[in-house]
C-alpha cells in the first residue's frame, strides 16, 4: 500500500506540467495539422501580444507624427505631411534638448558602467560573506525606493541648505549651487542606474572561474593586467548589456531632469510632456517621440556592432565552452 | 396632471434654473434649505456621484471644504475629486468624446485658456442658462467664443516676489530687477514661459497690444534672462524652492506663497509699475453625459459661483473671486496682485484668450529655445 502510493507520488506530473500539457492539447485540437508543428511556441504569445502592443503604440505614434494639428479645432489633420518633422527642424530647443540628452546619457552611461564593474566585481569575488551581503544589501535597497524619494533625497543632500553645503560652510564658504546642474543631473542619474548595470555585470562576471585568473597570475601579469587582459574580455557580453540598458534608460528618462535639472537642463521626455501636455499638440510631440526612438536606436546599433554582438548573443562563454 | 405639472413643462430651461435658484436663495435666506430638500426637490434624478478634477493638495482642499462638501450637504450627492493634470484630464476627456464613451469627470476645474481650447473643439456643455451668471462681474464670462462654455471663479495675476530681507529699500519697482546681476542663480520663473513671456514684454517697453505681431523686444529680454541662470518649474515647484531658499525672486501666483507668507516667512509680493499679466482658471462640463448628470454638473458650477461658496472658496484659495458680491480680505486690502476695484484691475493686464491660444505653441517653442540653450 506504502509502497504503491509512494510510486504514484513519484510519477504524478505536477499540477501545472498538466495544465501546460492540457493547453497544448486544446492547441493541437483546435489548430490545422500543419500548425501543429508550432505547438511548442504558443507559450511565446504572451510575449509576442505584449510587444505587438508596443507595435501598434509605436505605429499610432508614426501614424501621428505626419499629421498636423489644426489649431482652429485642436484635431489633427486627415492628411499626410512633414510639417511636424519640419518645425522640429525650426526650433533650436529640439536640437538642443536631443543633443544634451544624448551626451549627457553617454556621460551617465560611462560612468554607471565604471562604477558598476569593480563594485559587481568584489561582490562576487569577496571571500567575506559578511561583506557579500552587505553589498548586496545596498545593490537592492535603492530598488524599494523610488526615482522620486530618491531624487528628493539628492536634494537634502546637495541643496543649497542641504549637507553639502553644510559641510563647506564649516569651513567658512558661503553656500553655493550644486543642485540644478547638470553635474548634480548626472550624479542623480548614476546613482539612479548604478543598481541596474551591477545586475547586469556581476552574472558575467560570475562565469568567469576563478582558476583562469589565478592561471593569469601564475603565468606572471599583474592584477591590472589580469583585469584588463582576462576579466573584461570574458565579461564582455554583461559589460555591453549594461551599457545599453543604463544608455536606453537614461536617454528617456523624466525623473531625474526634472528633479535635478531646475528646469534648466530638460531631456527629451521632459520636453515631450511639455508638447502633449503644455501646448496639446500630439503631432510634434510624436514626431519628437519617433526622433528619439529612432536616434536611441542607432546608437544602440552602434554599440552592438562596436562590441560584436555575435560574442553578447553567444549562448555559453569562451570559457564555459572551453572548461570541462 | 397637475397645474403645476403644466407650467413646469412650459417653463424654458433657463426659467427653470432661474426661479429654483431664486428659490434656493429665498429659502437660503429664511435659513429654509434643509440638507438634500427643497432647492433642488423637483429636478431631474440626481446621480449618486459627481466627479470634479482638482488640482492637489491645498487647491482641492479648498475646494472640497468650501464647493464640493457643501453642495453634497445640500443635495446628498458626493462629490469625488480627481486630481489627474488638467492639460492630461483635457486629453482624456476629448478621447471618450471622440470615442462616444462617457468622459472622466462631471465637471473640469481647468486654466481657461486651455478650457477655451476644450471649447473651440467643441468638448463643452454650454452653461449660458445657469442663472448665477447675471451675478457674475464680466471676467467670469468667457468673450470671443459661442455661448458660455466655461466660467471663471476668480482671477490671479503673475506677480514678482521677492525676499523682504534682500530688499531693504522697498519692493522693486520694475521687471528689470529679474536682470540684475546680484541675483544670478536665485530666480524662479515659469518652465512654459506663463507669465515672464508676458512681463518681458512690458518690461522692455513693448505693448501689451502689440502682441503677437511685435514681441522682439520681450524676446531679447528675455534672452537677457536666461543668462541670470534662473530656475523654471510649475507652481508647486516655485514654492517648494522658496522654502529651500534656492531663490530670492520669482513670477508666480501669490497663494503659491500666502502660506509661507501667513507662517511669518521670508516673502512678499508686488506688481511693478510695468504692470502684471492676470489671467484666469474656470469649471467646465464636458459633453457626453446623460441629461441629468449633465444637469447635476451645471448645478455644481451654478453653486461654486455663487456668493457664499465663491466668497469662501476664494478666500481659501487666497485669489479675488468674481461674483459681484466678492468682498477682498483685509489682509488684501490695497494689494495690487490681488486686484478687485477697478483702479487695481488698471494695473495688470489680460491677453485675450483667441490671441494667447493661437500663439502659444509658438511663444512657448521659443521661450524654451531661449533657456534651453
Amino acid at each position: 500500500m506504502n509502497a504503491n502510493s509512494h510510486s504514484k507520488k513519484q510519477f504524478a506530473y505536477p499540477l501545472k506540467w498538466r495544465l501546460f500539457d492540457a493547453i497544448e492539447a486544446i492547441f493541437e485540437t483546435v489548430a490545422l495539422p500543419k500548425m501543429r508543428a508550432a505547438t511548442p511556441y504558443i507559450w511565446l504569445a504572451p510575449a509576442l501580444a505584449l510587444i505587438g502592443l508596443l507595435g501598434v503604440g509605436m505605429f499610432l505614434m508614426l501614424d501621428a507624427s505626419f499629421r498636423e494639428l489644426d489649431r482652429s479645432t485642436f484635431t489633427l489633420s486627415s492628411t499626410y505631411s512633414l510639417v511636424n518633422y519640419a518645425r522640429l527642424a525650426d526650433y533650436s530647443v529640439f536640437k538642443a534638448v536631443l543633443v544634451r540628452s544624448v551626451l549627457a546619457s553617454l556621460v551617465v552611461t560611462v560612468t554607471t558602467v565604471a562604477l558598476a564593474l569593480p563594485y559587481a566585481y568584489t561582490m562576487v569575488r569577496t571571500e567575506g560573506a559578511r561583506t557579500r551581503k552587505l553589498l548586496l544589501f545596498c545593490l537592492f535597497v535603492p530598488f524599494f525606493i523610488g526615482a522620486v524619494v530618491r531624487g528628493y533625497s539628492w536634494v537634502i543632500v546637495l541643496g543649497r541648505e542641504g549637507l553639502v553645503n553644510d559641510f563647506f560652510g564649516l569651513f567658512g564658504f558661503e553656500p553655493f549651487r550644486i543642485l540644478f546642474t547638470p553635474l548634480a543631473v548626472v550624479i542623480g542619474m548614476v546613482q539612479y542606474m548604478l543598481p541596474f548595470a551591477v545586475l547586469m555585470i556581476a552574472p558575467a562576471i560570475t562565469s568567469i572561474p576563478k582558476e583562469v585568473e589565478l592561471a593569469a597570475e601564475g603565468l606572471g601579469a599583474n592584477w591590472r593586467r589580469t583585469i584588463w587582459e582576462v576579466v573584461l574580455p570574458l565579461a564582455k557580453p554583461g559589460i555591453v548589456s549594461a551599457t545599453i540598458v543604463v544608455f536606453t534608460l537614461s536617454i528617456t528618462d523624466y525623473a531625474m531632469p526634472y528633479m535635478m535639472g531646475g528646469g534648466m537642463y530638460d531631456f527629451v521626455s521632459n520636453l515631450v510632456v511639455d508638447i502633449f501636455l503644455g501646448i496639446s499638440d500630439r503631432g510634434l510631440g510624436a514626431a519628437l517621440v519617433v526622433v528619439l526612438v529612432a536616434l536611441g536606436s542607432l546608437i544602440v546599433t552602434a554599440i552592438f556592432l562596436a562590441f560584436d554582438y555575435r560574442t553578447i548573443l553567444r549562448k555559453k562563454t569562451f570559457i564555459n565552452k572551453q572548461l570541462p | 396632471m397637475t397645474r403645476k405639472d403644466i407650467i413646469f413643462l412650459h417653463q424654458s430651461r433657463r426659467d427653470f434654473l432661474t426661479s429654483s435658484a431664486k428659490l434656493a436663495g429665498l429659502a437660503g435666506a429664511f435659513g429654509l434649505v434643509q440638507p438634500h430638500t427643497s432647492a433642488f426637490a423637483a429636478e431631474p434624478e440626481k446621480p449618486g456621484e459627481l466627479f470634479v478634477r482638482a488640482w492637489g493638495g491645498a487647491w482641492s482642499d479648498a475646494l472640497k471644504q468650501k464647493v464640493s462638501d457643501e453642495f453634497s450637504k445640500l443635495t446628498g450627492i458626493t462629490v469625488t475629486h480627481d486630481n489627474t493634470y488638467h492639460a492630461e484630464m483635457k486629453t482624456k476627456i476629448w478621447e471618450a468624446q471622440a470615442q462616444n464613451r462617457t468622459p472622466p469627470v462631471h465637471i473640469n476645474w481647468d486654466v481657461s485658456d486651455i478650457a477655451y481650447e476644450s471649447a473651440v473643439h467643441g468638448a463643452c456643455v454650454d452653461l449660458a442658462d445657469l442663472p448665477v451668471i447675471a451675478d457674475m462681474k464680466a471676467a467670469a464670462v468667457p468673450v470671443g467664443v459661442t455661448g458660455v462654455p466655461y466660467l471663471n471663479p476668480y482671477l490671479y495675476v503673475y506677480a514678482l516676489i521677492y525676499r523682504p530681507s534682500k530688499f531693504p529699500d522697498g519692493a522693486p519697482k520694475s521687471w528689470k530687477v529679474l536682470l540684475d546681476p546680484q541675483f544670478k542663480g536665485r530666480i524662479v520663473a515659469t518652465s512654459s514661459g506663463n507669465g515672464i513671456i508676458h512681463a518681458a514684454q512690458v518690461a522692455a517697453g513693448g505693448k501689451v497690444s502689440d502682441m503677437p505681431d511685435n514681441m522682439q523686444a520681450g524676446w531679447d529680454f528675455i534672452a537677457e534672462f536666461r543668462k541670470q541662470n534662473p530656475l523654471l518649474g510649475k507652481d508647486e515647484d516655485m514654492t517648494k524652492w522658496w522654502e529651500q531658499n534656492e531663490a530670492d525672486i520669482a513670477l508666480n501666483i501669490i497663494s503659491n506663497v500666502t502660506d509661507i507668507r501667513d507662517k511669518g516667512g521670508d516673502v512678499a509680493w508686488t506688481v511693478p509699475d510695468e504692470g502684471a499679466y492676470a489671467t484666469n482658471d474656470c469649471l467646465w462640463v464636458p459633453k457626453g453625459f446623460p441629461e441629468n448628470e449633465e444637469y447635476w454638473a451645471k448645478q455644481y458650477v451654478n453653486f461654486a459661483m455663487t456668493k457664499d461658496p465663491n466668497q469662501n472658496w476664494c478666500d481659501a484659495l487666497a485669489l479675488p473671486g468674481l461674483n459681484k458680491g466678492f468682498v477682498a480680505p483685509a489682509k488684501f486690502k490695497d494689494d495690487p496682485a490681488y486686484p478687485t476695484t477697478d483702479e487695481q484691475l488698471k494695473k495688470v493686464f489680460f491677453i485675450p484668450s483667441e490671441i494667447q491660444v493661437k500663439h502659444w505653441d509658438e511663444w512657448v517653442l521659443k521661450y524654451k529655445s531661449i533657456m534651453n540653450i
